[in-house]
């Protein structure tokens, strides 16, 4: 059982949750850390694997807040925040209920949308991060187009993406470090 | 979940390995090898003496999910020969030879490198990293710097009241864990170290302790502790202080502190005062919030203050199975315990200034040699971005997503597999890790390579290499 294709998680279906509304976006707060399904797949090495997206591209969520987004488990959405936007997917979370929190596994996805201010304490701020959730279509890259994507330390020319659709990994805000004052 | 059968298909088992996983260290692991040679001592299928040369794991007894996953290491990925990046892009293999000179080209002449890594080799690696570093004017950093980084700010700051695993095991009849998910990330520490073993005091195992979690969600270590205190979402250093207050005698005000009713306060104050022994492990969940470095001062403070009534320690729950060995080398070494910088030609540490993100951030390195780490899976984009600028020279054992951003990529080996050194524990107890396969032919010894890389820097700089007198 050390191989698994997608971690498992609750279904709870919600989506006639009474006190509900549906609602196109969702603001959360976003928190990022380790799980035994991300530990293990990193760690083994299977990271270019679509295993690999599924444990670590996966914002855990409520069922109630999956109920108001209307999404099931192992949809597809946006989560959006001051730092950058990524494509993950969805799932119930183990941990429930923490309604008004989604949980990403740390890994490139997770990456995209931390601060990286560490208010001088040397610590990227990994938990706590405001963000916003919408529902999506496309779906979450796997690691290598990810990289290559937001990065694009190899690829300039946008036109050499090769044949990946997904425009929706990007990042938006790049840290204030006055070093474009000091560049010639 | 299927049902499978435990493997019988093995050729000799390897007895007392340590597990390369988290700062467990658990070192009782049997792995089972298939296939190869014995370069050793061989009684009844079990390796007593040497290893087995060309076989590989197919099993691994006593370890947990994580442990296994990363022993049993998925060969697909595993890098094998150097590669260096050719002007389209694409990495090449080449030979060792070249690839090393060209890593040793770049750091030679760097104005700015920066070392970052060093949490999954093993002392002896470090050794030569840091004469490495010294000598290039280096920052050397580890995976402190984005995990425990406040914790051990805090520690200068607060103190360290600190015990071994061994102790919370034979006496420990109150453990806490705040902060982190120990199930997830430390999958045997609850067994073999804390809460369910039998211990010289603790006759009973689970029976004689009390398990409490504190933790903004329901996690699989909460569903298995008697008490969850779940605050909210940085609420931490409210509550600490509140617990604190509450401590010396002080009326709280307010009726409900960071989520949780004052009464609730009230007696998990009285149950912890009352405890013989307790244990306080702390994770991320401290570190990664806002107030960072000072949620750990308060939780150090907390333990002494509860000092006055019981005896109480903690231990902060290390990630990686080495890291806390890097700090206690740098500290013993240097001075300092991580994010150390030789740019001035002596050591020198400034939080905020000589530590890896903040310098990423700042876009200041020009070289970046990564060492059995991935920054790109666990930096901040905002951080790794500049990784994309510069350099990357890389020396790790499987293609990550570092190894999509490095230029240089020099295939090391595994600790306590491929490979034998020294690492320590969380609570800071040297664990010597044995070697039971030989590495894959192509691959080197980490040692090896940061040693290599050393040698031909210094040739570059027209230093003699140190010898040792007679």
């Amino acid at each position: 059982m050390t191989y698994v294709n997608k971690p498992s998680v609750p279904n709870v279906v919600k989506f006639d949750e009474p006190t509900a509304t549906k609602r196109d976006k969702l603001s959360v707060m976003l928190n990022t850390g380790s799980d035994i399904y991300q530990g293990a797949c990193k760690k083994r090495g299977s990271t270019l694997k679509d295993e690999y997206r599924h444990v670590s591209g996966t914002a855990y969520m409520d069922p109630k807040d999956m109920a108001k987004l209307g999404v099931k488990n192992w949809d597809t959405a946006i989560v959006k925040t001051d730092w950058g936007e990524v494509v993950v997917y969805v799932a119930h979370s183990r941990d429930a209920p923490h309604e008004g929190q989604i949980f990403i596994c740390k890994g490139p996805w997770a990456n995209v949308v931390v601060s990286p201010e560490t208010y001088c304490c040397c610590d990227p701020t990994y938990k706590g991060v405001p963000a916003t959730i919408e529902k999506s279509d496309e779906q979450p890259l796997l690691m290598a187009d990810l990289m290559a994507e937001v990065y694009k330390k190899y690829s300039d020319d946008e036109t050499s993406t090769g044949n990946r659709t997904s425009t929706g990994n990007r990042l938006v805000k790049l840290p204030d470090n006055n070093a474009s004052n000091y560049r010639s | 979940m299927a049902y499978e059968k435990p493997i019988a298909d093995y050729d000799y088992k390897v007895e007392n390995c340590t597990c390369a996983f988290c700062g467990c260290n658990c070192d009782d692991l049997v792995y089972l090898v298939k296939g190869g040679e014995i370069k050793g001592e061989l009684k009844d299928g079990i390796v007593v003496n040497g290893y087995v040369d060309g076989g590989h794991v197919v099993g691994v007894r006593h370890a947990c999910r994580l442990g296994a996953s990363k022993i049993m290491e998925d060969m697909d990925q595993r890098l094998l020969v150097p590669m260096v990046r050719d002007e389209n892009g694409n990495l090449v293999e080449t030979d060792w030879n070249t690839a090393l000179d060209k890593a040793a080209e770049l750091i030679a002449n760097a104005v700015r490198p920066v070392f970052y890594g060093w949490s999954e080799t093993s002392i002896e690696t470090m050794h030569y990293g840091l004469e490495l570093g010294e000598l290039v004017g280096a920052v050397l950093d580890n995976q402190a710097t984005i995990c425990h980084g406040p914790s051990l700010q805090a520690v200068q700051n607060a103190g360290y009241p600190v015990m071994t695993l061994g102790e919370v095991k034979n006496r420990a009849d109150m453990i806490v864990y705040t902060g982190n998910n120990a199930m997830n990330s430390h999958p045997r520490h609850l067994g073999r170290y804390s809460t369910f073993p039998r211990g010289y005091f603790r006759k009973r195992g689970r029976f004689d302790r009390t398990v409490v979690t504190m933790d903004p969600r329901y996690t699989d270590t909460a569903k298995m502790s008697d008490i969850w205190v779940g605050f909210e979402q940085n609420g931490d250093y409210e509550f600490y202080n509140a617990m604190r207050a509450v401590l010396r005698g002080k009326k709280l005000e307010k009726d409900i502190i960071s989520g949780i009713p004052k009464e609730d306060i009230e007696n998990l104050v009285e149950e912890m005062k009352k405890a013989q022994f307790g244990a306080l492990f702390f994770g991320l969940g401290l570190t990664h919030t806002l107030s960072k470095q000072r949620n750990i001062d308060i939780a150090i403070n907390l333990v002494q203050d509860l000092n006055k009534f019981s005896k109480w320690n903690l231990i902060p729950m290390r990630g990686h199975f080495n890291v806390n060995g890097f700090n206690i080398f740098m500290a013993f070494e240097q001075g300092f315990p991580y994010g150390v910088d030789f740019a001035r030609g002596y050591p020198r540490y400034m939080n905020g200034e000589t530590n890896t993100i903040d310098l990423l951030t700042r876009e200041e390195p020009d070289v970046f040699m990564v060492i059995a780490a991935d920054p790109g899976a666990h930096f901040p984009s905002g951080a790794n971005r500049h990784l994309a600028n510069i350099p990357v020279i890389q020396i790790d054992i499987h293609w990550g997503p570092s190894t999509e951003l490095a230029d240089v990529v020099l295939p090391g080996s595994f600790i306590a597999v491929e490979a034998a050194g020294t690492s320590y524990r969380m609570d800071g107890v040297p664990i010597y890790m044995k070697q039971a396969i030989s590495r894959p032919e192509t691959a080197r010894d980490d040692e090896w390579i940061v040693n290599e890389l050393l040698k031909r820097v210094q040739r570059i700089k027209g230093i003699k290499p140190k010898v040792a007198g007679k």
